[in-house]
């Protein structure tokens, strides 16, 4: 009870926010947060719910962003459309790499996942005429009701839509996490040999966290890539993949709110540091180095650690 | 025709040589220590870039520059397992642990070299100048080279792992690490040897990918998925299923480039690799 509170309490200061926050770099970086507070929320099904050692969850981001893409753009389909089949055309991807995930064990699930997410890349790189390869994709077209323009208002729009996704991410997983599924992916995760006694089928739970853990995971690269008005190959680097991946550890693998914090706080130090001159590589560093420290002092990540339950 | 045929046979051997090399870094890690280290990528570029460094810009020669990219990796090897690995022996989810943390190693090492070498292009000299003709296909002595040195090595840790006192311990190690500490097994020092040993193998094939590409912080990355493809492929058990898995897919690579084109290759050995998977989750070869 205690957690749903703070959950609501923290939506209305979020829906608050632009009363106080007027300017549109700001808003800018909130919107970030909630696009990776939904990466790194919906990653923590497979990786932290199910126990999957999935390290491809990034090429599931990158086939949403994509996809609205090359819908948006190149065939001309209202973003509103877009950004919801980046999220199916996700799950599909999901549902593929699920096949011989499910069958995997241990370091091997870690290496088709991570060879996967880099082949989804040099699959990028190399179909240029569809994707634009190493440059990306340009002037996606964006989001407007009627004549009113998202990116208006200091991105008034694209800040109360990120929120909204972010909110319906988050109910899906707090109703997954609490519902009779959720509990038998942990116990997949917990006691394998239990679980198949009791009655679960190991592989199709794992088939279905990954292709869940896809869903909003998707939406929300559609989303990104509606907002930026750019695709580009940058979303499967690893950059980009340690700092998504640094957001579920430090936040705690196995929760769903440690992430969608971890997210906030991670992409506003970030960004803070890239402001400072000679930081832009830096940073990065300094993310790995703090995933480190999380990993070998407080394995539960620091949501646990301020909370001090131990689940 | 045929001439296309031997050329391609002959750049399959000189990928199926580099990718043994690097493979066989990432099995003598993973067989003794169970660690999969995803650093080694990274660890090849700095040893490419060290070999660079002491070779061109300080003018040494190439021969300073390859023991100081192998002396440099082997170190940073030791010092990735003391500060990274080590800390996690005991705990249950040893495997994910150690992945996340090389996985932060890798970073670390990447946007390292990006701040210290920048980045430009950078090409190391070649061993040996020339070209070497083979059966009519022409390969330059470079490649040549490496086609011959990387299955000496092989051999010789081989015959290290297989032979001495040290080596056999490495595999003892990894077989019962209670029973090798029984017998009086200095097991810490075991881990950090096969590590340094492992690293150093990273500089090796990062020194010679860099002679015929360029060096730049991302030389690693790639190489880096196809050793993963050929240890997935190989199973990650032993060296001579790894050396094996990576010249059937150096082959492999090289045909399909021929046949289908560079653009589709990566995708279709991925296909391969699934289908290979489905049928048999360890690897073609392995047995886990």
């Amino acid at each position: 009870m205690k957690r749903n509170l703070f959950l609501v309490l923290s939506l209305a200061v979020l829906l608050l926010v632009p009363l106080f926050v007027l300017d549109s770099f700001t808003r800018h970086l909130f919107i970030l947060a909630f696009i990776y507070a939904i990466i790194a929320s919906n990653w923590d099904i497979s990786l932290g719910y199910c126990g999957v050692f999935n390290f491809g969850h990034m090429t599931f981001f990158a086939t949403g962003v994509y996809t609205t893409a090359v819908m948006a753009k190149t065939f001309g389909i209202n973003p509103w459309l877009a950004i919801p089949m980046g999220g199916a055309t996700a799950a599909l991807v999901a549902l593929i790499i699920s096949a011989p995930v499910a069958r995997l064990k241990g370091i091997y699930v870690v290496l088709v996942t991570f060879a996967f997410s880099q082949l989804a890349l040099q699959l990028i790189l190399s179909q240029s005429q569809i994707t634009g390869g190493a440059e990306g994709m340009v002037r996606i077209p964006s989001l407007s009701i009627g004549d009113y323009k998202f990116t208006r208002d200091y991105k008034l729009g694209y800040y109360y839509a990120a929120l909204g996704l972010l909110t319906c991410s988050t109910i899906f997983l707090l109703w997954l996490s609490q519902s009779p599924f959720g509990k038998s992916l942990q116990a997949v995760r917990d006691n394998e040999d239990y679980a198949r006694a009791r009655g679960i089928s190991i592989t199709r739970q794992r088939v279905l966290a990954l292709v869940l853990s896809a869903v909003f995971t998707g939406i929300a690269g559609g989303f990104f890539a509606v907002y930026l008005r750019v695709a580009s190959p940058e979303v499967l680097s690893f950059s980009t993949l340690s700092l998504a991946l640094s957001m579920v550890l430090i936040g705690g693998a196995g929760t769903v709110i440690g992430p969608i914090i971890a997210a906030f706080v991670l992409i506003f130090a970030t960004e803070a540091m890239a402001g400072i001159r000679g930081m832009e590589e830096m940073r990065f560093i300094i993310v790995a180095v703090g995933m480190i420290f999380v990993l070998r002092f407080t394995p539960g990540g620091l949501v646990k650690l301020v909370s001090g339950k131990r689940t | 025709m045929s001439a296309i045929i031997i050329s391609t046979l002959m750049s399959g051997i000189l990928l199926g040589a580099l990718y043994a090399l690097m493979a066989s870094g990432l099995s003598l890690i993973w067989t003794t220590l169970g660690v999969f280290n995803f650093a080694h990528g990274a660890l090849m570029m700095i040893g490419a870039f060290v070999a660079w460094t002491v070779s061109e810009a300080m003018g040494l020669g190439i021969v300073a520059g390859l023991i100081a990219g192998l002396g440099v990796t082997a170190i940073l090897g030791i010092v990735i397992e003391f500060l990274l690995i080590r800390p996690f022996y005991s705990k249950p989810n040893v495997l994910l642990i150690t992945t996340m943390t090389t996985l932060a190693a890798m970073i670390i090492l990447e946007k390292s070299a990006q701040m210290i070498w920048g980045a430009r292009l950078k090409q190391l000299p070649r061993m040996i100048e020339g070209d070497v003709s083979v059966l009519g296909a022409v390969i330059s002595a470079q490649e040549a080279l490496i086609i011959v040195l990387a299955p000496l090595v092989l051999i010789a840790l081989w015959q290290f792992t297989s032979r001495t006192t040290v080596g056999r311990s490495l595999r003892a190690v990894g077989q019962n690490q209670d029973a090798a500490a029984l017998i009086g097994i200095n097991v810490p020092m075991t881990f950090a040897l096969a590590f340094g040993l492992g690293a150093a193998l990273a500089g090796l094939s990062g020194i010679l990918l860099g002679s015929i590409r360029f060096i730049t912080p991302g030389l690693g990355a790639e190489p880096l998925v196809k050793a993963m493809i050929v240890v997935i492929f190989g199973g990650l058990g032993s060296l001579g299923a790894t050396a094996g898995a990576a010249f059937v897919i150096g082959m492999t690579e090289a045909f399909l480039i021929l046949v289908v084109g560079l653009y589709w290759t990566p995708f279709l050995l991925f296909v391969f690799l699934i289908a290979v998977l489905v049928f048999r989750p360890t690897g073609l070869f392995g047995k886990v």
